[in-house]
Formats: structure tokens, C-alpha cells, sequence
């Protein structure tokens, strides 16, 4: 499920023009897809019925069109992830890069949308809904579950943004709600060398 | 009556029944006897007496149902087209079940089962940390707790707060898959196309002819409709059955070809020579009642019959007319002065010669423990002696009048080759002859090789083979033909030898070596196993104060937190449970179970064909092996290969002393010649071809020496009768050899790779053998 967002993430950064009817839709994605690749400070914030207190985590991400992300938590406590394609990669302290075994398995939606890093948006579209409002400056896109199956577990997703992606915020049937706000996004310049490697960029 | 009258009508009385009781038990019972699954043929190879219930149960699990996938680059239509072949496919009633679209489940329910259990399964990562000292719980908790973007999907944050069941579940097959539900349908996405999974499950064995036409009919119909309605997408196929309609379609060509060309073909010959109706329908007469008695004899014997064998049979009508053709040239010669019990004491010693060394040879063959070829020897055995019997019993009291003579063309023929031949048998030029055809024949046997690989034996048409590789790489269905059989004196024993293997397939994969494995350690692991795990989470909950402290500080509900604590410490997952639950359906046919060996499960490799590194994997663990069948068989056809050869010898160094009985120390080795010389000049010609020598060659060549010495036989006991008309034995012979070679030498022309084989080698053989025959004869009497 991780993936699926991850998935939406590059789909709407994706210059890919959709079959959908939306002049906004494609406007905003040939908007975002104006900026290959992106560096950014997040603030996640998540809600659950079983928490009696949201939790908070701070960090850095870096996003390679085409390629994948890293996910790098500094608070409160220190982690960074590679998302890239079918895998998730664990990135040590010494640089090394180990594979996190086996997808969010159970939801089953990982596999699903793996085309979707190749640029193919279609894949989304099959799988929801979406509804655009707002202008070009301030946009607000809305992703609901065209499958039951999967509306059983994901209420619905909602990016917004204006010449970059401000946030994210998904709401599972549970009841959990994350929220991922986005600052000091840029153009992510030149990559370091872990960051090539870790992203499998030549 | 006369005596002869007597016998005829108490043999023909019999022969009749045993041609009903043939008839009813090949179509009075419902249900074709004849079998076409190729491994229900093949002799026992592997060592542990599980592996072979393995490898049944796997041919199983894959063979009595049908996978197709409905491809098109339109997501839309490739789903419906799918849901309407499932619908045609359901409505057609030609199979026991069909699955397109399928019933509703919820998510959640997956994990419930798992929930009681979930302080005894552990990943492979949790594992190796927790062993570890100074396990970072705090830490642990927030990585759960903050994961990127989403938790909550698959197990809840309540009830699996450091995600530890998340982990393991991950780890589990079903994750792996490359389907997912999608509008209730399983669908794989590749290269711009939707493929969606529709699964038909078969009345019964692919391998039965009813099923098997029944689901091919109703399959072609609905693709007509969906072609119809969908001219873009496009069906790919997987099942044993596609393969077994394949060699059905073959073999039947076969026996069609075969059977009537060599039918026409001996029906024409004989008219030809014998210049009567008559003679031709009392030569098959003979024949028919040998193939009747012997499909019978066989059915009864083995409940089935292969396809192979009735191939065979229909080529062993060659042989079978030999007898009738014999007697035929004795009445022909005889001219007037024809008695058809004369007649009869005059051949009877060539007759029963040739049917011993025949029964010599086929007994051999029936010695070797595989199924088809004792199957072929029972056919052979009773056939020759029910056709025999009836050129004993029956043709006298038929052919009382005396008859034409035998075409003069032939006989002149037949004289002039004769000489020729003979050549080669006299002292001077005869072995400057012989000689040059060694040297001829040298490089032949130079060049001879062998192959065993029984998978060339087996010709898939590269249809089927595309298609069932797309159906692999799409859905992960179907794979290599190497498993690792696991075995213990119980199931926790089992497991975790399973276990010890699976560490060692996991440290492939990870080196990128092998794709993937399953096995049911991974899905449930040993109580062992499950123990260990749980004891490094004991020292976490020894502490429950401090352990619902951490909780809640990391914002858990204190609800939350008790109902957590609450759970511990939980119970073992039990294997025959989680037999039941639905998760396990496509997963149970690797549990062996218990038997008279123990218990045994299977493990699958996937993706690596690297059998010497599979090999090693097994290597050293108790109660695991590496079954590999093809190539156990192929071993195995290589060790009869091997011994085909001194069958030869054998089956020579007892035709030998029978000959030497019959016609002295001094004439036995040149009726023994023509055969001898035969095979190695077949043998030289195959060198030549280029053609890999297999088992089936060499069983050939046991038939091109039973064949072969009965015309030297023939030849030898037919020359003192036929005096008064040179060439007229000889005829006979060549006479016998042509209907062999029409029945047997078609077998060259057959779709099946091991019948080709066999065919080409009689061809060859038969044909040396029936030039060389004139050798036989004494000198004396080959001058003219």
C-alpha cells in the first residue's frame, strides 16, 4: 500500500498526458512533470483509532521521475528508505542497501500498480476515480476507489499543490488519516553518489 | 465333419469370443481403455517410494485443470471477454468447475485466522534482529508507527504494533503473485496488455478421451464466440490436456497412416502375387484374430491400453501375416497337387522356429520393468500366437482347393536378387565382398552416438510451448519439472528438514541465483520453529508493566494496550488447521501427508534451471532429495540402451544353440548371418544419418533379429520344397519382408519422436536383413 501512494506520487508527477477528460488533470500533471526530479522537507502526520495521540515524523524527501524515491526520516528517529519499481530497499548507516522482503502484501495493490512507474497513468485510472478542482495555482486533486474491494480499506486520496505537490493526505476505511505536508520543495540538482545507487540511476 | 473341419470350427468358435470379450471390454464399458498420459508408461525411477506419489500428486495438481488467460491491450474488453468465457465455458456443463470471476472477500478476514497465532511467526529480518542483543524496541515502534505514507492496510496498528505479523505475512507466496483481484477478476498487467486468469477445473484426467473431448469441444466454441466478440483479444492457454490432445491427435493420425496404408498396401501386394481375394481375406483373417486376441489379452492383463502399444499393434500386423503368407506360398508352390494338411506338416518347423525366436526376443523385451514396453512384449506374445495358431488351426479347413501359382514376375524377381545375394556367401569373392562393406560401413559406426534425453523423445508442438511459457511468466503458474521431496518420520520432522532446505533456497534467491521457492515450512512453520520465535519475544513481555508503559507513550489507547498485552502469549499455529482454512487451497497438494514411508512434503523451486546447484541445495540434509524425473528416466533409458546391446548378444547366444540343433555346427552361422549382418549394417546407416541411438533403437533392432532370423528360417526350410521352382521360397520371403516393411517401416513416418525412431530402424534392419537372407542357404544348393 506503501507503494500504491508512491505510485500516485510519480503518476501525478508523470508528463504523461490521461484519457480522462479533465483539462485541469492534465494541465496540473504537465505541470508537475515540468520538474524531474525534486527535493523536499515532509512532515507525516497520522491519526489511528487505536492512538490517543497522532504521530509525527520529520525528514527529507528526494524524487526521480522515472526512477523512484528516497524517504529519509531524521525525527524521531533515523531511517532512510528506497522506493524504487517493485522494491523497497533499507539504506544502512554505512550505505548499504537491503531489500525490505516481500510487498505490503496482503492489500495486494502493490503488484497491481508497478506499471505506473513506467509512466503508464492508465493503471491509476482504472483503479479510481479522480476529480480535479481548483486552477493552476491552487489545485486539488481527489482519488476515490473505482474497486470495492479496495474502497473496503482506502476511503479516498487527496493531493494539492500549485507549481509543486504541497501534500497528501490519505484516509483508510479504519478510520486512520495520514497527512503529509510538503516545504522548500526545489529542483533537487545534482545527486550524490548514494543517492544515484540508491535509486538505480546510472 | 473331418478333423481338420473339427478343429477349425472349435478354434474359430473361440477366437470369437475372445473377440467379443475384446470388443466389450474395449467399447461395452463406457470410457476409452486407452491410455494416453505418456508418465503412467514410464517405469519407477526414484528411490524413495514417496517421490513417485510426488510426482503423481504434482502432474495432478496441474494436469486435470485448464489455465487461460484472456489478453488484450483493452483492459475493459479483456475483462469482459473473460467474464463471457467463463460464463460459455460454465453454461457448456463440460467441466466440473470454472473460475473467472470470483466471490466477494473481505480483506480483514485474511489476517483474523492468523491473529491467536501471532507471537510464533516471525520474518525472516525480525528474526535475525531480535536474536540479536540490544533490540531497539522504542525504535522498532516508531518505524511501525510512522511508516511512509500509510500503515493499517493488512494487519492493524492494535494488534500488531511493532508489525511483526505484517512482516511474516509479507513473506507469504500469495504476496508474491503477479495477479491481483481487480473487478473481481485475477488480472496481470504486462507489456500494454491486461491478462485475465480464468481456471477451468476438468470433469476428470486430462488423459481421458471423454473429458478431454468433451472440454476441447465446448473450449473451441467458446473461443469462436469470444473471437466473434472481441477480434482483438486473444486466448493463451496452459494444461496438461493440450498436451495430451496433441499426442491423442498424433497417435491416431498414426494408427490411421499406418494402419491403413500398410493394410492397402499388403491387401494390393498380396492380390498381386496370389492372384485371389480369397487368399488376401484368409491372410487377414489370420492377422485380425492375432491383433483382437492380443488387444484382449492386453486389456485384461493391464485394465488399459497405451497409445504406444496400439501403434505398435497396428505395426505388428506386419509379422503377423508372415504366417499366413508362408502357408499361402506352400499351397501356391504345391500347384495340383495341394493337401492342406501336407501343407500344414511341411511349413509347420519354418512356423514354429520363427515364432520361437520371436517369443525369444519379445520375452526379453518383457522382462525390463517399464510399463509400455512389457505392455508391447504381452501384445506381441499373445498376437503372434493367437495369428499362428490360426494359420494351424483355421487356413486348412479354408483353403482346401489348390491355387494359382505365385506371380512368375515376383519369382523371376526374386531368383535374380537371390544370386546376387548369394554372392557374397560364396568363399573367394564372397568375403572380398563382405570385406568392402565393413570398410563401407567402419565410419558408420564411427560416427554412432547416443542420446537419452527423454525430453527429445516427446515433441511438443512450439505452440503449446509459447503459450505456456507466457501463461509462466504472467502468472507464475506451471514451472520447471525439478522439486525437492521432504520426508520424516513425522510432520514436525518434516517441517523442519523443510526448514533447513528453505534457509538454503532463501540464500539463493538472495544471491539472485534462484527467483523463488514455495513450500508449506515457510507458510507454517514447525512447532520448533514457532517455539524459537516465540521465545525471543518472551523476554519483551516478561516485563508487562514496562512493555504497556512503552505502548502507551508511544501513543497507544490504554484499551488498546490491554487488549495487546492480553493476547500473549498466543498458541502455535497447527499444520492440519491450517490445512483448512481456504488461504491453503492452492497450496495443499504439497502436503504429502501421512503413508506406509512417513510423512513427506514438496518444495518447488522456481525460476532456476541450474539442476547442479539444486543438487547441492539438497546435498547433506537428511529427508531431502532432489527429484528430477526426466532426467531420472532418461538415465534410466540410457542404462537399458547400455544393455540393449548384450540383449542382442544374449538373445543371439540362445538363438544359436536352436539352430545349430536344427541345421548343424557348419549351417548355423550362415542362417544366423543375414540377421547378425543386418543390425550392423542398420547400425552403420544410422552412424551415417547422424541419428543419436536412444532405447528405442535398440529395441528395434531385438525386433530386426527375431524378424530377421525367421527369413533366413523360412528361406532355409522353404528351399527343399519349392525345387521344382527356383526363386519361389525366396519370393516367399521377400513377400514377408515387404508387408513388414509396409506396417513397421511406416512407423518412420510417425509424429512421435520414439516411434520414428523405432520405425526408421526396422526399416533398415528389415530391409539388410531380407537382402542378406539367400546367405542362409548351403552352398550346394545355391548354384543354380
Amino acid at each position: 500500500m506503501r507503494r500504491l501512494i508512491a505510485l500516485l506520487l510519480l503518476l501525478c508527477l508523470a508528463p504523461a498526458c490521461l484519457a480522462q477528460d479533465d483539462s485541469l488533470l492534465q494541465a496540473v500533471l504537465a505541470q508537475l512533470g515540468r520538474h524531474p526530479s525534486v527535493r523536499a522537507e515532509f512532515n507525516q502526520r497520522r491519526e489511528n483509532p487505536a492512538l490517543a495521540q497522532p504521530q509525527v515524523s520529520r525528514g527529507q524527501l528526494l524524487f526521480v521521475l522515472g526512477h523512484g524515491m528516497l524517504w529519509q526520516v531524521r525525527e524521531p528517529y533515523q531511517e532512510s528508505l528506497a522506493l524504487t519499481g517493485s522494491r523497497t530497499a533499507r539504506i544502512g548507516p554505512d550505505g548499504t542497501l537491503r531489500s525490505v522482503r516481500g510487498d505490503r502484501g496482503v492489500s495486494q495493490v502493490s503488484q497491481m500498480l508497478q506499471s505506473l512507474l513506467a509512466g503508464k497513468p492508465d493503471e491509476a485510472l482504472r483503479q479510481f476515480q479522480i476529480e480535479a478542482s481548483g486552477d493552476l495555482g491552487q489545485w486539488r486533486l481527489h482519488f476515490v476507489p473505482r474497486q470495492s474491494r479496495m474502497a473496503r480499506v482506502l476511503s479516498g486520496i487527496e493531493l494539492d499543490g500549485g507549481d509543486y505537490l504541497d501534500g497528501i493526505r490519505i484516509e483508510l476505511a479504519s478510520g486512520e488519516r495520514t497527512d503529509i505536508r510538503f516545504a522548500d520543495t526545489r529542483d533537487a540538482g545534482t545527486l550524490s553518489a548514494l543517492e544515484q545507487r540508491a535509486l538505480g540511476l546510472p | 465333419m473331418s478333423r481338420a473341419g473339427v478343429r477349425a470350427s472349435a478354434f474359430a468358435l473361440a477366437a470369437l469370443a475372445v473377440v467379443l470379450l475384446g470388443a466389450w471390454l474395449l467399447f461395452g464399458r463406457g470410457g476409452s481403455p486407452v491410455q494416453t498420459d505418456l508418465l503412467a508408461m514410464l517405469p519407477a525411477t526414484e528411490r524413495h517410494p514417496l517421490a513417485e506419489v510426488a510426482v503423481d500428486r504434482l502432474a495432478h495438481a496441474d494436469g486435470d485443470r485448464m489455465t487461460l488467460l484472456v489478453a488484450d491491450a483493452d483492459d475493459d474488453a479483456a475483462k469482459d471477454a473473460a467474464r463471457e468465457l467463463g460464463r460459455t465455458l460454465e453454461r457448456s456443463g463440460a467441466f466440473g468447475s470454472v473460475i473467472a470471476e470470483l466471490p466477494p472477500f473481505d480483506l480483514n478476514q485474511f489476517v483474523a485466522p492468523y491473529l491467536p497465532h501471532r507471537f510464533m511467526l516471525l520474518g525472516d529480518a525480525d528474526r535475525a534482529t531480535l536474536a540479536q542483543p540490544g533490540y531497539d524496541l522504542p525504535q522498532a515502534l516508531a518505524q511501525r508507527l510512522n511508516e511512509p505514507f500509510l500503515a493499517g492496510v493488512g494487519t492493524r496498528l492494535e494488534d500488531d504494533p511493532f508489525g511483526w505479523l505484517q512482516h511474516w505475512l509479507d513473506q507469504q507466496p500469495w504476496s508474491r503473485s503477479a495477479l491481483v483481484p481487480e473487478d473481481d477478476l485475477l488480472v496481470a498487467h504486462r507489456d500494454g496488455h491486461s491478462y485475465v486468469m480464468v481456471t477451468a477445473m476438468l470433469h476428470g484426467s486430462a488423459y481421458d478421451d471423454a473429458v478431454q473431448r468433451r472440454a476441447l469441444g465446448a473450449l473451441a466454441q467458446a473461443e469462436q464466440a469470444l473471437r466473434h466478440a472481441h477480434p482483438q483479444a486473444d486466448l493463451v492457454r496452459a494444461g496438461a490436456i493440450f498436451h495430451a490432445a496433441t499426442a491423442r491427435a498424433g497417435a491416431e493420425r498414426d494408427v490411421h497412416v499406418v494402419g491403413i496404408a500398410s493394410t492397402v498396401g499388403i491387401a494390393l501386394l498380396l492380390l498381386w502375387v496370389f492372384r485371389s481375394a480369397g487368399a488376401l481375406l484368409l491372410a487377414f483373417l489370420s492377422t485380425a484374430i492375432g491383433v483382437a486376441v492380443a488387444a484382449t489379452v492386453t486389456v485384461l492383463a493391464f485394465g488399459q491400453m497405451h497409445l504406444l502399444t496400439l501403434v505398435f499393434g497396428a505395426a505388428l500386423l506386419g509379422e503377423a501375416v508372415d504366417y499366413s503368407i508362408q502357408y499361402l506360398c506352400a499351397r501356391a508352390n504345391a500347384g495340383e497337387r495341394w493337401q492342406p494338411l501336407a501343407g500344414l506338416r511341411q511349413v509347420r518347423p519354418a512356423l514354429l522356429l520363427a515364432l520361437g525366436t520371436s517369443l525369444l526376443g519379445y520375452a526379453l523385451l518383457g522382462l525390463l520393468p517399464f510399463p509400455a514396453l512389457r505392455q508391447m512384449a504381452c501384445f506381441a506374445v499373445s498376437g503372434l500366437i493367437a495369428a499362428c495358431l490360426s494359420v494351424f488351426c483355421l487356413l486348412p479347413a479354408l483353403l482346401t482347393r489348390p491355387a494359382r501359382p505365385m506371380s512368375p514376375a515376383l519369382v523371376r524377381g526374386a531368383l535374380a536378387l537371390q544370386h546376387a545375394s548369394a554372392r557374397l556367401g560364396r568363399r573367394r569373392g564372397g568375403f572380398a565382398l563382405l570385406g568392402l562393406l565393413v570398410l563401407l560401413a567402419a565410419p558408420g559406426w564411427w560416427r554412432l552416438g547416443h542420446d537419452d534425453d527423454i525430453r527429445q523423445l516427446i515433441d511438443t508442438p512450439a505452440e503449446i510451448t509459447r503459450q505456456e511459457n507466457l501463461v509462466r511468466e504472467v502468472a507464475g503458474i506451471g514451472g520447471g519439472t525439478q522439486f525437492f521431496l521432504v520426508h520424516g518420520e513425522g510432520a514436525e520432522q518434516v517441517l523442519e528438514r523443510e526448514e533447513a532446505l528453505e534457509a538454503r533456497l532463501q540464500a539463493m534467491v538472495d544471491a539472485g541465483t534462484l527467483q523463488g521457492w514455495l513450500g508449506l515450512a515457510g507458510m507454517v512453520p514447525s512447532h520448533q520453529r514457532q517455539a524459537q520465535d516465540h521465545a525471543l519475544l518472551a523476554p519483551l513481555f516478561a516485563d508487562r508493566e514496562a512493555l504497556g508503559r512503552r505502548l502507551a507513550k508511544a501513543g497507544f489507547k490504554p484499551a488498546a494496550v490491554e487488549a495487546y498485552l492480553a493476547a500473549w502469549p498466543g498458541t502455535p499455529l497447527a499444520l492440519e488447521d491450517w490445512l483448512k482454512w481456504p488461504i491453503a487451497t492452492p497450496f495443499r497438494h504439497l502436503w504429502l501427508g501421512a503413508s506406509a514411508h512417513g510423512y513427506g512434503s514438496i518444495v518447488l523451486p522456481q525460476g532456476g534451471d541450474d539442476v547442479p546447484a539444486l543438487h547441492a541445495a539438497a546435498a547433506g540434509l537428511p529427508g531431502v532429495e532432489l527429484v528430477d524425473k526426466p532426467a531420472s528416466v532418461s538415465a534410466l533409458f540410457g542404462r537399458y540402451r547400455a544393455y540393449a546391446g548384450l540383449w542382442l548378444l544374449g538373445a543371439l547366444v540362445l538363438i544359436a544353440p536352436l539352430f545349430a540343433w536344427r541345421y548343424g555346427l557348419r549351417g548355423m552361422p550362415r542362417v544366423l548371418a543375414p540377421p547378425a549382418l543386418g543390425i550392423a549394417f542398420s547400425l552403420a546407416v544410422l552412424g551415417y544419418l547422424g541419428q543419436p541411438l536412444t532405447l528405442f533403437h535398440g529395441m528395434a533392432l531385438m525386433l530386426v533379429l527375431g524378424v530377421g532370423a525367421n527369413y533366413a528360417v523360412f528361406l532355409r526350410e522353404g528351399e527343399p520344397h519349392t525345387a521344382h521352382r527356383p526363386g519361389a521360397a525366396y519370393a516367399g520371403v521377400l513377400l514377408s519382408a515387404v508387408t513388414a516393411l509396409l506396417s513397421f517401416g511406416l512407423l518412420a513416418a510417425s509424429s512421435m519422436p520414439a516411434l520414428r525412431h523405432f520405425g526408421l530402424t526396422l526399416l533398415l534392419g528389415i530391409g539388410f536383413t531380407a537382402l542378406l537372407a539367400p546367405l542362409s542357404l548351403p552352398r550346394g544348393e545355391r548354384t543354380p
